[in-house]
């Protein structure tokens, strides 16, 4: 289990490297969705499987509709891949700029937190995620409503701007 | 844009500020501030032109990046210390992390290009929200954090005073003057938080209201050229008689309300024993009074040539709603004799 959580980790970190080391947007965007992956794979490593089945049906719903519409739109008859000598060399700064953080912070190391939260459970009644879920419905009501109403307002933000013919912001540019 | 949308853009515009005024979890906090960034967005792309949507689009990447920050900065505090309270923020990575995010926000020096870039793209009255409202959230927020470690706060705000004086010098927009203006008055605020919070709470005070009476007199007058303001005095006398004395209160002259922060602030620097970086702080503000006197120059002090017909004040009445700007243009000027007053108001 601990060498499945390093190379999850490892992956997260390339990962975030390759969506950050600025190559050709459908490129990064299959980046993202590679980290969002990974991600939830380390999430199911500390334990929590039912956030990490949302994490990945919502956020990567999402991500390929993302993906699908940065590859529409920016097809490039020459993607710049990891291949090429601009990203690459990002890429090869930020992995070093990893290796140095790693060995100013690495003696701070420890791995207790890997134990999760499910790491007493013989001691509770309910799993730690499920729980979590029934507390957000029950204390967090007045959240949920702020965040169903930023949502609302995040449509539209969005429709204000992608708006038809000459009325959109993004027909001026 | 249609009035329902309009409405509901302002009433989050409120909703975000009020959001993050009155929540103790970080969590909320960020969730107002970025109600705020999103809900301010398609009012910033009104106008359409290219420029306005450069404007924007700058905007959304520094806010998006500053919330990113802050939201990590939360993260990070909870799992250190297990505690999402906005109070309880005192390991010092956590909370200069804080500080930093939140100083970009508000655009503070070293943190700051993205303002007078995005305010120049901005129609006035954006303008004006930007550099009032928007400033609230985030400033509730750097209020409540207290450092063990003043330095942070000392250089954010001696280089924002600095460099709001000096990036105004060779500036002919308003706009952007009024950006850079805006970045100094942050850094006198950022300058005093450590030593006395109460005094921060009233240069925040006075600075609103010295803003909103310059922003809404170049509204009146509709200009955002230096130049153009040479021949405002034909369309409004009485509003171009007193903008130079709105202007010199911005600048801190001593018998306008401008003195007053500045002159507290100075004296409260001095109590703990940093005389250099108050000499600084006063020495780098006559920058900006340089550009505000140039401003006045232009508006009132000099007159074009002209025949004597010209000069008469020809037009019919405007029709804008000016209680607002008559009410905070007598404030700016006249609030200095009240100071005991306003002073115990904030610290009590």
């Amino acid at each position: 289990m601990s060498y499945l959580m390093y190379i999850l980790l490892f992956g997260l970190v390339l990962g975030l490297v390759a969506v950050a080391s600025n190559p050709s947007p459908y490129f990064a965007a299959l980046g993202l969705v590679v980290v969002a992956g990974v991600g939830c794979g380390v999430l199911v490593g500390s334990g929590g499987c039912f956030l990490s089945l949302i994490l990945f049906l919502i956020y990567l719903g999402g991500m390929l509709v993302v993906f699908a519409y940065s590859a529409a739109m920016a097809a490039e008859p020459f993607p710049e891949g990891w291949g090429s000598w601009p990203t690459l060399r990002l890429m090869v700064g930020y992995v070093a700029g990893v290796g140095v953080a790693w060995g100013l912070m690495g003696k701070f190391w420890y791995e207790e937190d890997w134990l999760g939260f499910d790491g007493v459970v013989e001691l509770s009644v309910l799993r730690g995620d499920v729980g979590g879920v029934s507390l957000m419905y029950s204390s967090g009501g007045w959240l949920l409503i702020g965040g169903g109403w930023v949502l609302l307002l995040t449509l539209f933000v969005v429709l204000e701007l992608t708006r038809g013919l000459s009325r959109g912001a993004l027909r001026a540019v | 844009m249609a009035p329902f949308v309009y409405s509901t853009l302002i009433i989050s515009l409120g909703l975000g500020t009020a959001m993050t005024f009155a929540s103790t979890h970080w969590y909320l906090a960020w969730m107002g501030i970025e109600i705020n960034t999103l809900a301010i967005i398609p009012l910033m792309t009104q106008n359409h032109n290219p420029r306005a949507i450069e404007a924007t689009t700058k905007y959304f990447f520094a806010q998006a990046t500053a919330s990113a920050t802050l939201l990590f900065a939360a993260v990070s505090n909870a799992f250190l210390t297990g505690g999402w309270d906005i109070l309880q923020i005192n390991h010092p990575l956590t909370s200069t992390l804080t500080t930093l995010a939140l100083a970009m926000k508000i655009g503070l020096a070293p943190l700051h290009s993205w303002m007078p870039e995005v305010m120049q793209g901005l129609s006035l009255l954006t303008g004006l929200i930007l550099s009032t409202w928007q400033k609230l959230a985030p400033f509730c927020l750097i209020y409540q954090i207290q450092p063990d470690n003043p330095n942070v706060f000392i250089t954010l705000g001696l280089l924002s005073v600095i460099v709001g004086g000096w990036g105004g010098f060779n500036q002919v927009q308003l706009r952007k003057i009024l950006a850079y203006s805006s970045i100094a008055h942050l850094g006198w605020m950022i300058l005093i938080l450590p030593f006395s919070p109460p005094l921060t709470l009233l240069t925040l005070f006075t600075y609103l209201m010295m803003t909103f009476s310059l922003f809404s007199s170049f509204m009146l007058v509709r200009t955002t050229h230096i130049n153009s303001l040479s021949i405002s005095w034909a369309k409004i006398p009485t509003l171009t008689a007193s903008v130079p004395l709105i202007l010199l209160s911005l600048g801190g002259l001593p018998p306008l309300t401008g003195f007053l922060p500045k002159w507290l602030i100075l004296q409260e620097l001095t109590k703990q024993d940093l005389a250099p970086i108050a000499t600084l702080a006063a020495l780098s503000s006559l920058f900006s009074l340089y550009f505000y006197l140039r401003l006045s120059y232009t508006m009132t002090l000099t007159m074009p040539p002209n025949n004597p017909a010209g000069t008469l004040p020809w037009r019919l009445n405007p029709q804008h709603n000016t209680l607002p700007l008559a009410l905070t243009t007598t404030t700016t000027i006249f609030l200095l004799p009240a100071t005991p007053t306003i002073l115990a108001l904030f610290t009590f």
